[in-house]
């Protein structure tokens, strides 16, 4: 059996007396891309909060290449591989876009507690950034301030800031959320054209996008996964069908 | 650096050599306490301005980096050498100590920083067999390494000053740094921070130690100014402001803290010599700079070249 780069056994999330993930299990191979869809309140973020140690699961298990992680902060998963993007654009807006990578290229070693040398002596992170920016769509735009640059360039950002901490297995929540259709475009191609060694979880609400991207997609209601298999199964599905658009 | 800032750096560097001479001891003694009472604002603006938590308990690393001093020196006759070393070490102990607190965040901050400054307070106060009560220690005298020893202020103001310039270069490389950088990474968002792979808990708490060991250095600078401590080095006002300090000069600068410390202390002198009530005065101050000039003394400068820059262009 191929190992999975990530499997989820029966997670759950209470927030009170409310379910918001009931019962979760997933298993996502090596080099897999996979989309999770279901409406708003699904579950669908809380479920990634769960997997990336953002929050801490009510029960269940979490495994990231055979090792279990349940119970490791959030930086000793990102350590281990794990990246992610928020859906509520998360960057730095008093930092320079080089700066916002610099964070994320030093976060995951030792120089992260440097002390006695300036960040941008480091020629080697410079470097790292600038291809980093430009991989993304954003270069020379290194010494402008994230808060001054454009919502759709803050989302590129976000998407940079995931892919420079060295991730094997990705998450991306909603990554063109608020976008314009055009920029839309420009990010999903950006994706596209990951690495196909990198695992990517994704959650997408437009179905053009998620069902051109995945190779299996994860439909989640309530709380618990309705179906899970090819993007044209999922097409097919009347209950998928039901659940997005209610009952006739 | 522009070439405008280096003739600025220049002059003031002048300026402050020639002090002693231009001033007489009032502007001489002055400074020295605005320099000593920078580098505390500049300690607590570590946490404030770059990674965004309110410490009011700095004037306890303070007090026992300076009591320590006092008390090695006077009863047990320890040589400079030894004592001001002993002092920022055991003032940083109990910064390392105390940064428990950065496990929680926000107004759950403030009051525990304020409870345990309020702790080494009634210890130096009611202590009186060890601390010496509210007497505190006196006969402190001047530093003195080897053959080499401070005989007069103005001599020791020129030693507060190369410290503090020592200081100030040594703190920009930190806030420079990658160290420094996570800092302010932290202020902007924590969530993020741990998802890039920060321990963010223990970056903040590095942060807390650091600026805890700066405060216990202005406490040694300040025991061997005053000649003597007593509690109210430890007290809660100190404390705040060391805060006020920095924010009124502006958050996030060196300059700032100075320039505050500069404020603060001369409005005290000056007001105080024909108002009883300097403190509300003070607290006058501190409102209008949060509610007009949230980046101080420095943000208005800035805010001024701006303006001369855009009506050149």
């Amino acid at each position: 059996m191929a190992e999975h780069a990530l499997a989820v056994v029966n997670l759950g999330k209470l927030f009170g007396g409310l379910a918001a993930v009931d019962g979760v299990s997933l298993n996502v191979a090596t080099g897999e891309r996979r989309v999770l869809i279901g409406p708003n309140g699904a579950g669908k973020t809380t479920l990634f909060h769960c997997v990336t140690g953002t929050l801490k699961p009510s029960s269940g298990q979490v495994s990231l290449f055979g090792r279990d992680v349940t119970r490791l902060a959030e930086h000793r998963r990102t350590a281990l591989g794990m990246g992610r993007t928020f859906q509520i654009t998360n960057v730095f807006p008093d930092l320079t876009l080089g700066e916002n990578l610099a964070l994320a290229i030093v976060g995951t070693d030792r120089r992260k507690w440097v002390v006695h040398r300036p960040a941008e002596t480091f020629e080697e992170v410079r470097r790292q950034a600038l291809e980093g920016l430009a991989r993304v769509g954003l270069e020379g735009r290194a010494q402008l301030p994230a808060k001054l640059v454009s919502y759709g360039e803050r989302r590129q950002l976000e998407l940079a800031l995931a892919l420079n901490t060295g991730p094997k297995v990705l998450f991306l929540d909603e990554p063109c959320a608020g976008l314009s259709p055009a920029e839309r475009q420009r990010i999903s191609q950006m994706i596209a054209d990951l690495p196909r060694s990198m695992t990517l979880l994704m959650i997408e609400h437009d179905m053009d996008v998620a069902l051109g991207l995945a190779d299996r997609v994860t439909v989640l209601h309530r709380g618990r996964v309705i179906l899970e298999g090819t993007p044209q199964e999922v097409r097919a599905n009347p209950q998928v069908r039901d659940v997005y658009f209610g009952h006739a | 650096m522009d070439r405008a800032r280096l003739m600025l750096l220049v002059v003031a560097l002048a300026g402050a050599a020639a002090l002693p001479w231009i001033g007489g001891p009032f502007w001489t003694g002055l400074a020295t306490q605005m320099m000593i009472f920078g580098l505390l604002a500049l300690s607590v603006d570590l946490l404030l301005g770059h990674a965004g938590l309110f410490s009011l308990t700095h004037a306890s690393f303070f007090a026992v980096s300076a009591y320590t001093v006092a008390i090695l020196q006077v009863r047990y006759g320890w040589p400079t050498l030894a004592a001001a070393p002993a002092g920022i070490l055991l003032g940083t102990a109990l910064a390392a100590l105390f940064g428990i607190s950065v496990r929680t965040r926000g107004v759950y901050f403030i009051l525990i920083t304020i409870a345990l400054g309020y702790v080494v307070w009634g210890i130096a106060h009611r202590w009186s067999s060890f601390t010496g009560g509210d007497n505190g220690v006196t006969n402190v005298p001047f530093p003195a390494v080897g053959p080499l020893a401070v005989t007069s202020h103005t001599q020791y103001y020129y030693v507060v000053l190369a410290a503090v310039i020592l200081c100030g270069l040594g703190y920009r490389v930190l806030i420079r740094s990658p160290f420094g950088l996570g800092l302010r990474g932290v202020k902007a968002s924590e969530t993020r921070m741990q998802s890039l792979g920060y321990r963010t808990g223990l970056h903040i708490y590095v942060a807390f130690v650091l600026s805890g060991a700066l405060a216990s250095f202005a406490g040694v600078l300040y025991v061997y100014y005053n000649k003597f401590v007593n509690p109210v080095a430890a007290s809660f006002p100190v404390s705040v402001e060391a805060a006020l300090m920095a924010i009124v000069g502006g958050t996030g600068t060196i300059v700032g803290p100075f320039l505050g410390a500069g404020v603060v202390l001369g409005l005290r002198n000056w007001v105080s010599s024909f108002v009883e009530m300097h403190h509300a005065i003070m607290g006058a101050v501190f409102i209008a700079t949060v509610l007009w000039a949230p980046q101080g003394l420095v943000g208005i400068a800035a805010r001024v070249r701006a303006r001369l820059k855009g009506r050149d262009g």
